[in-house]
């Protein structure tokens, strides 16, 4: 076999060889990826401009942008978004820092597993949105009882997911490194941490994903502004078109924080040999 | 950093037996002089692959001492490193700083350079900055030996290291090993369920039978290096490993269908 002669060529690089054609197909699949949602807009447009449908409960998208400028010129979807995505991020910090810390400390100490793993999945037990009345109770009913509600959603993921990725690291890969006179510590921090890796950044994607959920769900019960609020107005007011821009602008900024995060992930995850090229 | 002088190994009345009360090891004894090579070999379930994981502080005998330069030992030992069946690297690091791994009580600059030199020595200059997901399975084996020598390791532990190789890869590697070894001297235990390969590395080949696992018998391979595979001599020796082989199992004449096949040893 060649590939085993002593001394080979270094070949091209493999990575750089590939990019041209996979970025290629990154532009072809956004393509693909945005013909259901434009031709259906196109007809529902078509529809309603001919007069085979009134568009009154579900406006057309020329419409949808009309209103959407309006909300942009006055700053009020401005001043929405800014409300949601602030709860998010706190709440999402929080969330994350104490499922990665929990996780950690259940997932390295079978000791703390035994004391702790069985009350916090007790806990998980019960559907998050039954904390809602007892938050309001203790935190009253401003930001913090919402930023509670945005943390506890995401705590579980990301606890959950550390959790099982620590008991899951390769024992083979932990024996290297014992063989080769490592430190518990220093083993937990060059074998066990990015070998996690992947699979924190998988769970802290779900923690963001159940973040957004339940932000939306705090400011339904009870906000004056963040785009939870502009739904639950559009609904009083009849006005369809707000609801369905407040649906859309939460489409756009979940999947924008998302590819933030994956984005941020990926150079650190690119050791990784998996079919997976993109998240 | 100083190197290593803890290269003599003795296994001393080794037993190992696990918490299931099956009884892996029985009372082995073993000693490997300074830079000599041994092989173990034997059927799947005579321990082998044990011995070495208790040699390597992995698992914890049951009963009986290991002592590496005089002294015993438990738990890993810094003079102490192995290279797996599996290449096993880290597969976030470099191929650099795979190697580099291996040279923990290195002082960074040492480490480095001893690196960039074994690269050239495995054959893999100019590979250094790869992931091992771009490298080959005999590559990757072969900087899991750079990796396990940069310490200069007293006692060199290989288990199996070239069973998933094809045999021209294998030979090669043979190679290499024995050359690195000249130069670095460690003492070398190695299992294998490969006589040839024990054969064309070992100074002294030590058969072990299975039910409990023990050594059968201790084989001294007086051939000169390098040695030819094709030689009558050598062949006389790997016949006298393979008889031994057989006798260790007829007289313990375990029935037919028991006789486990070589594949199952690849558990670890």
């Amino acid at each position: 076999m060649n590939a085993e002669a002593p001394i080979e060529p270094a070949p091209p690089d493999l990575l750089t060889e590939a990019a041209p054609v996979m970025r290629r197909r990154f532009s072809a699949d956004w393509m693909v990826a945005l013909l259901l949602p434009v031709l259906t807009g196109v007809a529902w447009e078509a529809a309603v401009r001919l007069g085979l449908a009134s568009g009154r409960l579900m406006p057309p998208p020329s419409r949808l942008a009309v209103t959407a400028w309006g909300l942009i010129r006055t700053g009020e979807l401005q001043t929405h978004v800014a409300a949601t995505m602030t709860r998010v991020a706190f709440g999402f910090v929080f969330g994350a820092l104490a499922g990665t810390a929990l996780g950690t400390l259940t997932g390295a100490s079978a000791w703390m597993r035994r004391l702790l793993d069985p009350t916090i999945q007790a806990i998980r037990a019960i559907p998050s949105i039954a904390w809602v009345p007892l938050f309001i109770l203790w935190l009253g009913i401003f930001e913090t009882s919402k930023l509670a509600l945005v943390s506890l959603g995401v705590f579980f993921p990301v606890y959950l997911g550390v959790l099982s990725a620590i008991q899951g690291v390769d024992r083979k890969l932990i024996e290297v490194g014992r063989v080769f006179g490592l430190s518990p510590a220093k083993l937990v921090w060059r074998i066990t941490l990015p070998a996690i890796l992947p699979s924190w950044v998988s769970a802290l994607r779900t923690g963001l994903g159940l973040g957004f959920m339940f932000v939306l769900a705090a400011e339904l019960l009870g906000a004056s502004e963040g785009l939870g609020y502009l739904l639950l107005d559009g609904e009083q007011m009849g006005r369809a078109d707000s609801i369905l821009v407040a649906m859309i602008t939460f489409a756009i900024l979940g999947k924008l924080c998302d590819s933030l995060l994956v984005a941020v992930s990926r150079p650190i995850l690119a050791w990784q040999d998996t079919a997976r090229t993109r998240l | 950093m100083t190197e290593f002088t803890g290269r003599h190994l003795a296994v001393s009345h080794v037993t190992k037996t696990y918490a299931n009360g099956t009884q892996a090891l029985l009372d082995v004894t073993l000693e490997a002089a300074a830079g000599e090579i041994v092989s173990l070999v034997g059927t799947s379930g005579c321990g082998k692959t044990t011995l070495l994981r208790l040699i390597a502080g992995l698992d914890r005998a049951s009963g009986g001492a290991i002592l590496v330069g005089g002294q015993p030992t438990r738990g890993t030992h810094r003079a102490i490193s192995a290279v797996f069946q599996e290449p096993r690297l880290l597969p976030w690091l470099t191929v650099a700083q795979n190697i580099e791994f291996g040279g923990q009580d290195l002082v960074p600059s040492d480490r480095r350079g001893r690196a960039a030199g074994l690269l050239e020595r495995i054959g893999l200059a100019g590979f250094g900055q790869y992931l091992p997901k771009n490298l080959s399975g005999g590559q990757q084996q072969r900087v899991a030996i750079a990796r396990a020598l940069i310490g200069h390791p007293g006692i060199l532990l290989l288990d199996e290291p070239f069973s998933a190789l094809d045999p021209f890869t294998r030979a090669t590697l043979h190679e290499l090993l024995l050359g690195l070894w000249r130069e670095l001297r460690p003492t070398v235990v190695m299992v294998t369920h490969d006589v040839e390969e024990a054969v064309v590395l070992a100074d002294r080949v030590v058969v072990m039978k299975p039910r409990p696992g023990r050594i059968a018998e201790t084989i001294t391979i007086r051939l000169p290096r390098p040695r030819d595979r094709l030689s009558p001599l050598f062949d006389a020796a790997k016949r006298r490993v393979m008889q031994s082989i057989d006798r260790s199992l007829s007289e313990h004449a375990p029935p037919a269908h028991k006789q486990a096949t070589e594949g199952s040893a690849f558990w670890w």
